[in-house]
């Protein structure tokens, strides 16, 4: 089944390039939906306490990694299911194809046991989307992958060493070592290794895989980046691909801790995602944009996750794994959303867009509510992992960070919904822009905001254990 | 084997600096090609001398890829480009200046990293860092396109030879990975170019400035 989850966009991928129209609309939404199929089937098997492996363990799928690709499968359906707006018939320009690959390289990077070959695949995610990004070939999305390729190269290379001097940590101490990047040996090894060696490594990591995260002060390239590229990838880079680089350095979290005692990646993590949050709440204020505001809200929910990570111990690490989800559902939502309206209106300015409420009732609803959700109102899931994280954050000692982080919250929170109140309800000006689709259209979206509901209100029986297991694989 | 490391490495290193002096780009390149052709006979000698004969296949790869294929790419994308002159303010004196300090900080940074080294090759990772952290900042204080690759590629250098002098390698799959990174990296950035330039009638990427905020 793992095989399969990765060998189905990989296909997919391969069919599309030569795919035209009809035949290729075709073809990708059977690979979004066979993709999402197999991912769930993952989640499930894995779930039922099978840990899957294939390759000699080059590719293990534990409970985490069943949480990502699960995540990966839902938001790329979702995406899915809005790409063939943006796609103009008769001219493919690769867009299918590359999609596909994006999903297939965020898939690898989180079903690897192997953190070399979970570095190449974070580093091909970047390959895949660069010419997503610059799909609309405009000057501003050229720029904005110009910095996307030119940051997270730089980035992915600063990760790469890290992972160098955690390969040169496991040989110094064990000789050969066959399967030193392994994170299972690494984890099996890591009370051994050289405390100073690993915290360095650490350093380049979260630095490295931090930049792919979006965490400030690298994340630069983000805003430019989601703000430029075609919703339905906007979606998957906010929903999940910021999360593939959390995720990377998740997994090196506890072999650091238990070589180096958890003080250190803690202050690291606490700092940074105090910072991102704080970045985030400034700009919010600030961005003229709305699908820049969307991404400046990704910062800052990054920001919060990396804070959960960072407090530590069981709650605020299934409340950071659980935040993962609920944010990639609600901002993808969110992003398509405000392509819609920006499809319709022309413009991405804050400025030049009002009165979405009255013109196209059913897409302004669906974006009040994912936004309602990002902000973190009740009964959305956002609200219950916030509360998660910082009910610990308080319990286990960090007053001062939970503190200041709240209050950004809330500076945040006025910020994104001030801009979001002028774009559904200021006085509609100009001519009136008819809504281009009906109810159906609404469907995807309208599901993920029902999941939202469901991690809000009412756990699946069964979800709670789950969390439990998730959290204790990154804080054991 | 440390001497043969050392003087290899710190002759990359020496490369490292020349390229931040030097302003013409054909000077540039070929001493970029140079400083690979330097990294892969350090692979080679390694692989001699620590018999490991992976090694001699990422020096052959290195050749091929990084002395043979990139700046035959990189002089595509640079002909055409004028020799840029020297911004007002912005001596190589300056730039050599903070290369020599960002010697000092990697020998800094890499204390734990020598200090639990036992392979020969140890001594000489602190040169290969700085080699890095030389490029990072070409990178990070280019003023165009050309500036960012070339930086970008001598950063890239200096970690392998870091991952090189440190672990004798990593495993053939990360290595492959890493060589197939660099190169499309090197192809996209040379697609993004010329689509810079048609756009902009220049490679400044000063000229890039309509997202803000």
């Amino acid at each position: 089944m793992l095989l399969a989850v990765l060998a189905i966009p990989l296909v997919g991928a391969a069919l599309l390039w030569r795919a035209t129209n009809r035949l290729a609309t075709t073809l990708h939404a059977v690979t979004a939906a066979s993709t999402l199929a197999a991912g769930l089937a993952v989640a499930v098997m894995v779930n039922a306490g099978e840990t899957l492996v294939a390759f000699d363990g080059l590719l293990r799928a534990d409970a985490l990694s069943a949480w990502m690709i699960a995540l990966i499968g839902i938001v790329g359906g979702l995406a899915a299911s809005e790409a063939p707006r943006y796609v103009v018939p008769g001219e493919p320009r690769r867009f299918y194809p590359l999609f596909h690959l994006f999903v297939f390289t965020m898939l690898l990077a989180v079903s690897t046991d192997d953190v070399g070959l979970m570095w190449v695949a974070v580093e091909g995610t970047t390959l895949a989307s660069v010419f997503l990004v610059n799909f609309e070939r405009t000057r501003a999305s050229l720029e904005a992958s110009y910095k996307y390729l030119l940051i997270c190269s730089v980035g992915i290379a600063i990760a790469f060493l890290g992972t160098v001097l955690v390969y040169f940590a496991g040989i110094q101490q064990f000789g050969d070592e066959t399967h030193a990047l392994r994170y299972t040996t690494l984890l099996r090894l890591a009370p051994g290794l050289s405390p100073r060696v690993i915290e360095l490594a650490f350093v380049f990591l979260v630095v490295g895989y931090g930049t792919k995260a979006g965490l400030a002060p690298m994340h630069t390239w983000l805003p430019d980046a989601h703000s430029e590229a075609p919703a339905p990838v906007s979606a998957l880079m906010s929903g999940v691909l910021l999360s593939v680089g959390v995720y990377a350095i998740a997994r090196f979290k506890p072999a650091v801790d238990a070589a180096a005692g958890p003080t250190f990646a803690r202050g690291i993590m606490l700092t940074l995602g105090l910072l991102s949050i704080a970045v985030a709440s400034a700009f919010l204020w600030t961005s003229p944009n709305y699908k820049r505001a969307l991404a400046y809200s990704s910062v800052e929910h990054i920001g919060l996750v990396c804070l959960g990570l960072g407090f530590g111990g069981p709650v605020a690490t299934a409340g950071a794994l659980l935040h993962v989800a609920n944010h990639a559902l609600a901002k993808s939502a969110g992003f398509l959303m405000s392509g819609r309206i920006r499809a319709a209106y022309g413009s991405a300015e804050i400025g030049s867009v009002r009165g979405v409420m009255k013109h196209m009732p059913r897409t302004g609803a669906a974006f009040l509510t994912s936004i309602l959700a990002l902000v973190g109102l009740p009964p959305f899931g956002l609200f219950v992992s916030e509360v998660m994280i910082f009910a610990a954050g308080f319990k286990q000692g960090f007053p001062l960070v939970a503190g200041i982080a709240l209050l950004l919250l809330v500076i945040a929170f006025a910020g994104l919904l001030r801009g979001v109140h002028h774009i559904l309800y200021g006085a509609p000006a100009g001519e009136p822009v008819a809504e281009v689709a009906g109810w159906p259209s609404v469907v995807p979206v309208a599901a993920a905001l029902g999941v939202l509901l469901l991690t809000g209100l009412a756990w699946p029986p069964g979800f709670g254990e789950a969390l439990d297991r998730l959290a204790a694989i990154v804080s054991p | 084997m440390t001497t043969a490391s050392n003087l290899l490495t710190f002759l990359c290193l020496a490369i490292t600096l020349l390229i931040v002096w030097r302003r013409s780009w054909p000077a540039r390149l070929r001493l970029f090609a140079a400083q690979s052709l330097l990294l892969a006979i350090l692979a080679g000698t390694i692989g001699v001398l620590a018999q490991r004969r992976g090694l001699f296949l990422v020096a052959a790869v290195v050749v091929v890829v990084k002395v043979w294929a990139i700046p035959r790419v990189l002089a595509r994308i640079g002909s055409g480009a004028p020799v840029r002159p020297i911004a007002p303010g912005r001596s190589s004196g300056i730039a050599l200046l903070v290369a020599g300090a960002l010697v000092v900080a990697a020998y800094v940074v890499m204390l734990p990293v020598t200090a639990a080294a036992e392979l020969p090759t140890g001594g000489a990772i602190p040169l290969a860092f700085a080699m890095a952290l030389i490029g990072l900042a070409l990178c990070v204080t280019g003023r165009d396109a050309l500036s960012h690759i070339l930086g970008f590629l001598v950063f890239e250098n200096g970690i392998f030879g870091l991952a090189i002098l440190a672990t004798y390698g990593l495993p053939g799959i990360v290595e492959a990975g890493v060589f197939l990174d660099v190169l499309v990296i090197v192809l996209i950035m040379e697609a993004v170019v010329v689509q810079v330039r048609r756009e902009h009638a220049s490679i400044d990427v000063d000229r890039l400035r309509e997202l803000r905020g």
